[in-house]
C-alpha cells in the first residue's frame, strides 16, 4: 500500500521509456539542419563529447508527453480512490497536482475534498426531488463496479412534440423556448446546449479558465472534461485550447517543469537540476524547448533567454541597476558618436568596434574612443576599468561620481555588446548577399559558403556572452579570480572584434579562398575562447570561487 | 435575432411590466446595452427616502460575463467608492452567474445597501468609519442620502439647523464640528483639517486614541 504513496515530485521519472518514445507531434528536423551537421564538422573542437559545466541537463517535452504525465497521475488517483478519471482529474487540479496532499486530505475527509473541488455538492445543497438524478455526493464516485457510469452529467433531447405538454423548456439564460437540447451537471441545473456552449467557450477563450463552474447562481459544481467536450460540440479548436490550459496549469504546479515562453509554443522543458532556489546560485539553466532550437530560455528567471555566464540573481541585480540608473546612462545608448579627431558624427553600422571616420580617416575604438592602433596589436585593455590609471582622476572627484563612472564603464561595454549583437542582424543580411556573390564569382558551393553564416552566428553568440560578463565583472570583488575572469573576457573580446572586422571586409574574388580559411580559423578560435569563458565561469560558480562586492540574493 | 439583444430586450420589458419591485430601467442612448437603472433606498436604513441611480453597461458576452455597474448617485457605503461610485460586490465579479439579470442584480445592489460588508471594502476610509462608530457612520450616510439622493433632511426634525441648500463639508466628511473647529483654531486651513481628520478616522473612540500632536504632525505635512 505504501508504495502507492511513495512517489515524490520526480514522479515522471517512472515514465522514462514512455517519454523516450518518438513523439508524434515533434517537429521533423529541417533539411537545413542535415546539411549544417555535415558542415559543422569543420568547426568541431576536438575532444568535447562530455557535458560541459555550463550546460544543464534538461529534457524538452511536447504537449502530448506532458499530457501523458498528467494522465499517469490521473490514472493513479483514479485507481486508488476508485473514481472516474474525469473526477480524479478535477481533484488533482483542485489540489494543484499535489498527489500526496490530495491523498492525505481525501483519506481524512473525502466528502469535504469532493465539495471543495466542485466534484460534489455539499449535503444541504444536493438537489431534492430530482427523480431521475443520482444524489451527488462522494459515495457515488467511489463505486468501482462494472456498472459505473461513464458520465456524471446529463445531456438530453427534449422531444418535440413532447408527449408531456408541461415539459416545455424555457432556458433561464437565453429565454428561448425553441431549444431542444439541454445539458446539466449532477446538480440538475438545466440549461440549453447553446448557452452551455457560449459559456464554456467564453470561459476558455476569454478567461483562460480551466475550472468551469455550473452556470446556476451559487452552484459550485465544476464541469468535468467529458462534459466540456460535449458542450463544445465540434469546436475542436476550443477543445484544443482547453487541453493547452490544463497542460499549462499542470506545468505551473510542478517546479521541475517550465512552459516554453515563446509565443504560441506548446512545448515544456523538464529541468529538475534547476528546480530549487539554491541550485540557481551555482548554475545558469539555459534550456531549449523541443519545438525549435531558437526557443532558448532561462529555466530560472525571465531576465533574458540566455544570460550565461552570470547566474540569475546577479543578472537580475544588474538589470535592476540599469533600470534605476537608466536616465544617467541613456546617452550612451545613442547610435551615433563624434569622431574624436574631427568631431563629425559617425553612425555605427555593423557589429565591429573598429571605427574609421569617413571624413578624416581617423581609426578608433567605438567603446573607449581611443585610437585603434593601440587595440589592434599587443595591448588591448578596452575591457578593463583600469583602476590605477583612473586613480588620480578619481581622487579629484567625489566618491559618488567615481561609483557612477565605475558603473558607466561596465554599462557602456554591456550596452555596446548588446547593440552590436543587434546590429549583427544587419550584418547577417549583408553576409547573405556576400554568400550569393561568392557562389557566382567562385567555384564554391552553397554549403561551402556557409562559413560566413556560421561566423556571424558565432559573433552574435559571443557578444551575448561578453555582454553578461560585464554585468558579472561589475559585481565581482577585486582580486585574483576577477583578474583571471577579465583576462578571459579580454581574450574573447579581442577575438570577436577581429572576426567581426573580417566579416565587414569587402570581398575580392581572388581572395575568397584565403578569406574562407581566415574566417574559418578565426571562427574556431572565437568558439574556443567562448567555451573557455563559459566553462571557467561555470566552474567558478560550482567551486564557489567568485566573490562579490554586493550582497547577492540567496548568498551569504 | 442576436441572443444577447433578445435577452436584454426581454429583461427590459419584464422590468417595465413589473411595478411591484420599484426597479426602473431607462435607455441612456439608442443602444439597449447602456442603461440607467434606479431604485429607492431600502427602508430602515440611512439610505431610506433616497433615489439611487446606477450606470449599467452590458458587455459583449453578456450574460456570460457580468454586467458592469457603478453608482451615479454618490453613496456613503463601505462597499461603494465615495469618489467614483465603483461597487465591490461578488456577483459583479467571480460569483456572477448567467442566470442573474438586470433586475436581480439591481435588487442585490439594493440589499447591499442594507447589509454592508466592511471586511471586503471598496472604500477603506468609509469602512473604517463604519467599524469605528456605527451611529456616526449612519448619520453621515443619511446626510449623503439627503444631499445627493434627494432624501429627507436629517436635521429638519430637530429644529432645522444648518441653512437649506448649503452643504456642510464637515457632515459630508462624517466629522464633528467641534473637532474641526479645534484644529482650525490652531491656524490650519479648514479644508486641510477636514481632510486630515477624515483620513485619520478621527471619530468615536479614535478621538481619545489619536493624540493632538499626531494630528498636528499630519497637518504640517505638505
Ligand atoms: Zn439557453
Ligand atoms: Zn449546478
Ligand atoms: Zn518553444
Ligand atoms: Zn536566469
Amino acid at each position: 500500500m505504501s508504495d502507492d504513496y511513495s512517489d515524490d515530485d520526480y514522479y515522471y521519472d517512472e515514465d522514462e521509456d514512455m517519454m523516450d518514445a518518438e513523439d508524434d507531434d515533434g517537429s521533423a528536423p529541417s533539411d537545413d539542419d542535415m546539411d549544417m551537421e555535415v558542415f559543422d564538422n569543420d568547426f568541431k573542437i576536438p575532444g568535447k563529447a562530455v557535458k560541459k559545466s555550463y550546460e544543464v541537463d534538461a529534457e524538452p517535452l511536447s504537449q502530448a508527453q506532458v499530457e501523458r504525465l498528467m494522465q499517469a497521475d490521473v490514472d493513479h488517483i483514479s485507481g486508488i480512490f476508485g473514481v472516474e478519471a474525469s473526477v480524479a482529474s478535477l481533484l488533482l487540479r483542485h489540489m494543484n497536482w499535489n498527489k500526496e496532499r490530495l491523498i492525505e486530505k481525501y483519506m481524512d475527509n473525502a466528502t469535504a475534498v469532493n465539495v471543495d473541488a466542485g466534484v460534489a455538492l455539499a449535503e444541504d445543497e444536493a438537489p431534492k426531488a430530482a427523480t431521475n438524478s443520482r444524489v451527488a455526493s462522494s459515495p457515488k464516485f467511489s463505486s468501482t463496479g462494472p456498472t459505473r457510469s461513464t458520465r456524471s452529467f446529463k445531456s438530453s433531447k427534449v422531444k418535440s412534440p413532447s408527449p408531456k405538454r408541461e415539459e416545455l423548456f424555457v432556458c433561464p439564460i437565453c429565454f428561448d423556448d425553441t431549444q431542444t437540447q439541454t445539458m446539466s451537471l449532477s446538480c440538475t441545473h438545466k440549461f440549453c446546449a447553446s448557452c452551455w456552449n457560449a459559456y464554456v467557450t467564453g470561459k476558455i477563450r476569454e478567461e483562460g479558465e480551466h475550472s468551469i463552474r455550473c452556470m446556476a447562481e451559487g452552484c459550485a459544481l465544476v464541469a468535468p472534461d467529458p462534459f466540456i467536450h460535449e458542450a463544445l460540440g465540434n469546436d475542436t479548436a476550443t477543445w484544443t485550447r482547453f487541453q493547452g490550459l490544463l497542460v499549462r496549469h499542470f506545468v505551473s504546479c510542478n517546479r521541475n517543469l517550465k512552459f516554453c515562453p515563446y509565443p504560441n509554443c506548446t512545448y515544456t522543458v523538464s529541468c529538475p537540476a534547476a528546480a530549487t532556489k539554491s541550485a540557481l546560485l551555482s548554475i545558469v539553466p539555459t534550456v531549449v524547448c523541443g519545438a525549435s532550437p531558437d526557443h532558448k530560455f532561462c529555466f530560472g528567471c525571465a531576465v533574458e533567454s540566455d544570460h550565461r555566464p552570470v547566474i540569475c540573481a546577479v543578472a537580475g541585480m544588474w538589470l535592476q541597476k540599469c533600470h534605476d540608473d537608466s536616465e544617467t546612462a541613456n546617452w550612451i545608448k545613442s547610435n551615433t558618436k563624434e569622431c574624436s579627431k574631427c568631431q563629425s558624427t559617425i553612425e555605427k553600422n555593423g557589429g565591429c568596434n573598429h571605427m574609421t571616420c569617413k571624413k578624416c580617416k581617423h581609426e578608433f575604438c567605438w567603446v573607449c574612443m581611443g585610437p585603434w592602433t593601440e587595440h589592434g596589436t599587443a595591448w588591448y585593455s578596452c575591457n578593463r576599468y583600469d583602476e590605477k590609471a583612473s586613480q588620480d582622476a578619481r581622487d579629484a572627484q567625489s566618491k559618488s561620481r567615481a561609483s557612477l563612472e565605475r558603473y558607466l564603464h561596465y554599462y557602456n561595454r554591456w550596452a555596446n555588446h548588446e547593440q552590436s549583437a543587434k546590429l549583427s542582424m544587419d550584418l547577417y543580411k549583408k553576409t547573405e548577399q556576400k554568400m550569393e556573390e561568392m557562389q557566382i564569382t567562385s567555384e564554391l558551393t552553397w554549403i561551402e559558403v556557409q562559413f560566413m553564416k556560421k561566423a556571424v552566428d558565432e559573433v552574435f553568440k559571443c557578444r551575448m556572452t561578453l555582454k553578461w560578463t560585464y554585468a558579472m565583472a561589475y559585481y565581482l570583488e577585486r582580486g585574483n579570480p576577477k583578474e583571471l575572469f577579465e583576462d578571459n573576457q579580454r581574450d574573447l573580446e579581442k577575438a570577436v572584434e577581429d572576426l567581426s572586422e573580417l566579416l565587414e571586409q569587402s570581398i575580392e574574388p581572388a581572395e575568397i579562398a584565403s578569406l574562407r580559411q581566415k574566417v574559418t580559423d578565426k571562427t574556431v578560435y572565437v568558439q574556443k575562447r567562448n567555451e573557455i569563458m563559459l566553462e571557467d565561469t561555470a566552474n567558478g560558480f560550482l567551486e564557489g570561487r567568485w566573490e562579490w562586492n554586493s550582497t547577492v540574493d540567496g548568498l551569504d | 435575432m442576436d441572443a444577447r439583444l433578445r435577452r436584454v430586450n426581454k429583461e427590459i420589458a419584464d422590468c417595465k411590466n413589473d411595478r411591484s419591485s420599484k426597479i426602473q430601467l431607462e435607455l441612456v442612448d439608442d443602444s439597449p446595452f447602456h442603461l440607467n437603472g434606479s431604485f429607492p433606498g431600502p427602508e430602515g436604513t440611512p439610505y431610506e427616502g433616497g433615489h439611487f441611480e446606477v450606470d449599467i453597461r452590458i458587455p459583449e458576452s453578456y450574460p456570460f460575463q457580468p454586467l458592469k455597474m457603478k453608482f451615479i448617485t454618490k453613496v456613503y457605503h463601505p462597499n461603494v467608492s465615495s469618489a467614483s461610485g465603483a461597487i465591490c460586490l461578488d456577483i459583479l465579479k467571480d460569483a456572477w452567474s448567467p442566470v442573474l439579470t438586470l433586475k436581480s442584480t439591481l435588487i442585490s445592489l439594493q440589499s447591499l445597501l442594507c447589509s454592508p460588508e466592511p471586511n471586503d471594502p471598496q472604500d477603506a476610509e468609509v469602512a473604517k468609519h463604519y467599524m469605528t462608530s456605527r451611529s456616526s457612520f449612519e448619520s453621515t450616510a443619511r446626510y449623503w442620502t439627503h444631499i445627493y439622493a434627494g432624501g429627507p433632511d436629517p436635521n429638519a426634525k430637530d429644529g432645522g439647523k444648518g441653512k437649506d441648500g448649503q452643504r456642510d463639508e464637515v457632515a459630508i466628511a462624517g466629522l464633528e464640528k467641534a473637532h474641526v473647529n479645534q484644529f482650525e483654531a490652531l491656524g490650519f486651513e479648514r479644508g486641510k483639517v477636514i481632510d486630515v481628520l477624515r483620513r485619520l478616522n478621527y471619530r468615536g473612540v479614535n478621538v481619545t486614541k489619536i493624540t493632538e500632536d499626531r494630528v498636528v504632525e499630519e497637518l504640517l505635512k505638505p
